[in-house]
């Protein structure tokens, strides 16, 4: 650090500079955005709104529900089978499951829960079913597939977490010790790991924990109608005619935010409770508990591959009505007839953004203020719907919604934080000594990382990118926002397809939107191989 | 012949002529025009048919004609307001939109819609001026907006599940309790949805014509009176009991092809046989309509006052209203929606193609009921909201 400290000057603002056109405009933006809701007749309003209570309870139901099964799932898992044969097994299925956007996996459990679906289908085999029984599987009042969905959906993530975390931290020793005094598996991870890590894991549960609060999409396809849930409340209000209507949205994001307040604040209660009754080992070993029977990782992985299964079948269905189990014939015809245009859209947008974010990152993680690093992950545990109104907000005045390089910029607001989190970890574990070594043989700072760092970090740059890519995928509200339904996107069509109409083409735009990020991934790993292959520490 | 007729066939000819040199300068403007189409995009007829007129301007008149797809009307009619409100009285992101009723309403009343200009295009001459083309929910369009084409409220069944379908608002209601959890209708204020209300509502009032008036609070609650006590004796006879709707008469459409519903609805009376013809539908489905008639209306595209391309979205709209466009339109293996131009002037092979029909199209002849006046739309949705918006 010293080394280059006397020449940093300038390179600190250089590497803030593009930190500051993503977040800076969002000020004015929020502000304008949520004034409408300083305003107590607004508020009561809202207090007075038939559909809130109903539409807040069925957002608290599937936040929290679906946060707290993600976690338990991969807690348990992670307790279960770390290490062993399992725990790697399901690490090399994570990158699949992953890159399964969120809208397209809630399109496919529609396909397998709704009344008509695929299970209906088999037990009405069985039972002699002529018509979908009346269950509430799916768009429950409560939230509860809703809720089902995030949680199967979430707890990917976080095992991918955890996994990154454990690999991280050299568990396998405090684990070699525990056991070796006799601790069981389960006592071991209670005592001793699940303090180590927790606080590791907070803010990520808090990510998803606002992803549950705000998420537009996957609510839409799977969660009630009458009323929906509040993110989907507010998107109706602030799009509303009604200047009224509008401020209720502002207030009703602001709700949003105090809840995530509230259930952070939960969080660090909880873990406050925890520290001061910590269970103190007693030196009592317990047996190692038979949990093992306990097969958790076989329906989360199913869950993926029945969704991606059903959704190929759909796209390829002719005649497929309810009891069949079956459809009649299958063509191409649905992918014949398909259209590419969100296709192509999605493409050179989430090129666009995870490319421009790239150096962006870069620098900032060579040069920017680390401390601030907290800041840059504010998108990831902030409801998207203030963020994405502010958006909008700022970009009215300036006559640039529906263009694309406002659409390319709202996207960047996203795709920037996730790629941070991709790289600060290699970042941070790239041995300095490499680049004193450059610069001592009279490279310039800048040449040092253009010529040792930033190809030896080649493969953790490229797993950025196709991350970068996927999270612009994804992106529903500020696509529909700034992009003033101009552009469509696999995943916009996708949602909007799944309002009704045909499933077929609502398949095929939902394997488009799998079909993107796994072809980036596939790609980045590829390249990553081929420019490794005659360097053996970069394979 | 006298002078005065002579004066009259020069002022004629001097107008038209002034008119045509008038449209050629427009259509010179609209060359090399983007022309954003914000308009519904919740069928793919619709959206098909959409690309094929686009590209056929294009090659024609060079306009570049994009379809926004939109789920509701009333965000556009939000994004022109937010527009004009921030100042932006040019360059609007809305050069063209597909509305009627209340959404003209709002969009007229505000002084938001560009115009008069829509009877100045040479193909108004081609409009059947029989059809309610010069109002729109009893509001009169002024020229202001140009028919597009018409449409009539029209239910669908499967014949193997329902062979004899209700054929009146109190049919209706029996047939709901016959099939406890099998019928349902789009939840308002989708616009299949408030149709359904209103078709009730005609039925079910004392006296329909207050309903061609502006709303008043006391004629509301008198006349939609008797219309509450029926939806709450509907109600519980619904699909998931009326707690909860479809979001749409594409989802119902769905849910009957499953048997999940045994009634759906539409606003196209060639629907049904082209769900049948895309295999969303079984074969056996079929289109009818109420004894005493649906109601039935004429839809239009407008122009935003701060729209971009004004000269192009007014060309395109006059290829929407040309014989070739509309007949293709009408096509029944096309999209089959209803034409607003007169027959009669209409060459007669073309007259071949808008008599053709598909199985599942409506065969019989349902009378016309006309739409309330516009703002009855928005007070009863909003009424509907407060009563059965949340369970």
């Amino acid at each position: 650090m010293l080394l280059h400290g006397v020449k940093l000057g300038w390179r600190p603002w250089l590497a803030g500079l593009p930190v500051l056109l993503i977040f800076g405009p969002l000020l004015p933006g929020l502000y304008w955005a949520l004034i409408p809701a300083v305003d107590a007749a607004v508020w009561q309003a809202l207090w007075r709104d038939g559909q809130w209570p109903q539409a807040l309870r069925a957002t608290l139901i599937s936040a929290v529900l679906g946060t707290v099964l993600a976690c338990g799932l991969a807690t348990l898992l992670a307790t279960l089978h770390y290490p062993g044969r399992l725990w790697w097994t399901l690490q090399r299925r994570l990158p699949l499951l992953l890159s399964l956007p969120h809208a397209a996996f809630a399109v496919g459990l529609f396909f397998l829960l709704a009344p008509s679906g695929w299970l209906a289908r088999a037990l009405a085999q069985g039972l002699g079913w002529t018509s979908p029984p009346e269950w509430i599987t799916v768009q429950d009042p409560y939230g509860l597939s809703l809720a089902l969905a995030l949680a199967v959906k979430e707890s990917w993530f976080l095992l991918w977490v955890l996994a990154s975390v454990l690999g991280e931290q050299a568990v396998s020793r405090q684990m070699a010790v525990a056991r070796s005094m006799g601790y069981s598996r389960f006592q071991t991870w209670q005592l001793i790991l699940w303090p180590l890590l927790l606080p590791r894991l907070v803010w990520p549960m808090v990510a998803v924990f606002a992803y549950g609060l705000s998420v537009v999409d996957m609510a839409i396809i799977l969660g009630p109608g009458t009323p929906p849930t509040l993110a989907v409340l507010i998107w109706h209000w602030l799009t509303d005619p009604d200047p009224a209507l509008q401020a209720r949205g502002s207030a009703a994001s602001l709700v949003l935010l105090l809840v995530l307040g509230g259930g952070a604040l939960m969080l660090r209660g909880l873990w406050w409770l925890r520290q001061r009754y910590r269970p103190y080992p007693t030196g009592q070993r317990k047996p190692a508990a038979a949990w093992r029977w306990l097969k958790l990782h076989i329906p989360l992985v199913l869950t993926g591959y029945a969704v991606v299964a059903v959704l190929l079948l759909w796209s390829l269905a002719q005649s497929w009505f309810f009891p069949a189990l079956w459809p009649q014939a299958l063509s191409l015809q649905s992918w014949q007839q398909a259209n590419w245009a969100p296709f192509w859209t999605t493409l050179w947008l989430g090129m666009a953004a995870s490319l421009l974010c790239l150096p962006a990152v870069l620098i900032w993680l060579e040069w920017g203020p680390q401390r601030l690093n907290t800041l840059l992950y504010l998108p990831l545990i902030v409801p998207a719907l203030p963020l994405v109104a502010g958006q909008y907000a700022v970009l009215l005045p300036l006559r640039l919604d529906g263009s694309a390089v406002a659409l390319v910029w709202s996207h960047l607001l996203w795709v920037l934080p996730y790629m941070v989190m991709m790289l600060i970890g290699p970042y941070r574990a790239f041995d300095g000594r490499l680049m004193t070594c450059a610069q001592a043989l009279g490279c310039s700072p800048w040449g040092a990382c253009l010529r040792v760092k930033w190809p030896i970090l080649l493969r953790p740059i490229l797993a950025a990118l196709a991350v970068g890519f996927a999270v612009s995928v994804a992106q529903y509200l500020p696509t529909l926002f700034v992009g003033g339904g101009r552009f469509v996107t696999v995943t916009t069509e996708a949602v909007a397809l799944s309002a009704g109409g045909n499933r077929r083409v609502l398949a095929v735009q939902a394997l488009l939107q799998i079909a993107l990020p796994l072809a980036v991934f596939g790609l980045a790993a590829l390249l990553s191989y081929w420019f490794g292959r005659h360097r053996k520490g970069l394979r | 012949m006298n002078i005065s007729t002579l004066v009259a066939i020069s002022l004629t000819l001097g107008i038209s002529t002034g008119a045509s040199a008038n449209w050629s300068k427009i259509q010179s403007e609209a060359k090399g025009q983007t022309v954003y189409f914000n308009a519904w995009g919740g069928s793919e007829v619709t959206n098909a048919y959409i690309i094929w007129a686009a590209k056929e301007v294009k090659t024609r008149y060079g306009v570049d004609v994009r379809h926004v797809k939109v789920s509701s009307t009333a965000e556009v009619v939000k994004r022109v307001q937010t527009e004009m409100a921030a100042g932006r009285d040019s360059n609007g992101s809305v050069d063209l939109l597909w509305l009627n009723g209340e959404h003209f309403q709002n969009l007229k009343n505000g002084g938001l819609l560009f115009g008069p200009w829509a009877q100045s295009l040479p193909n108004w001459g081609l409009v059947d001026l029989n059809k309610p083309v010069r109002s729109d929910f009893s509001i009169p369009t002024e020229g202001y907006e140009s028919p597009w084409g018409t449409a009539q409220l029209t239910f669908i069944a499967d014949r193997a599940q329902t062979p004899k379908p209700p054929r009146s608002t109190a049919d209706f209601l029996a047939f709901a309790k016959a099939n406890p959890g099998r019928v349902s209708y789009p939840k308002l204020p989708d616009f299949h949805g408030t149709t359904f209300i209103k078709q009730m509502l005609m039925e079910l009032t004392s006296n329909p014509a207050v309903l061609q008036q502006p709303v008043t609070p006391a004629a509301f609650a008198s006349a939609t009176k008797p219309l509450w006590s029926y939806l709450d004796q509907l109600h519980p006879m619904l699909w998931r009991d009326g707690k909860t709707f479809p979001a749409s008469a594409a989802e119902m459409h769905r849910m009957l092809g499953d048997g999940e519903l045994k009634l759906s609805l539409t606003f196209n009376p060639n629907e049904a046989a082209n769900l049948i013809a895309t295999r969303q539908l079984p074969p056996s489905a079929y289109s009818f309509g109420f004894a005493g008639g649906t109601i039935g209306n004429v839809h239009f595209v407008a122009i935003p006052v701060n729209a971009r391309a004004k000269a192009g979205a007014q060309v395109f709209a006059n290829f929407l209203l040309s014989a070739e466009a509309q007949i293709r339109k009408a096509d029944i293996s096309v999209w089959g929606d209803g034409t607003v131009l007169d027959i009669k002037q209409l060459p007669t092979t073309s007259k071949m193609r808008l008599l053709k029909t598909a199985p599942g199209a409506l065969t019989e002849a349902v009378p016309t009921l006309p739409e309330p006046h516009a703002s009855w739309v928005e007070a009863l949705e909003a009424e509907w909201l407060k009563r059965y918006g949340a369970s």
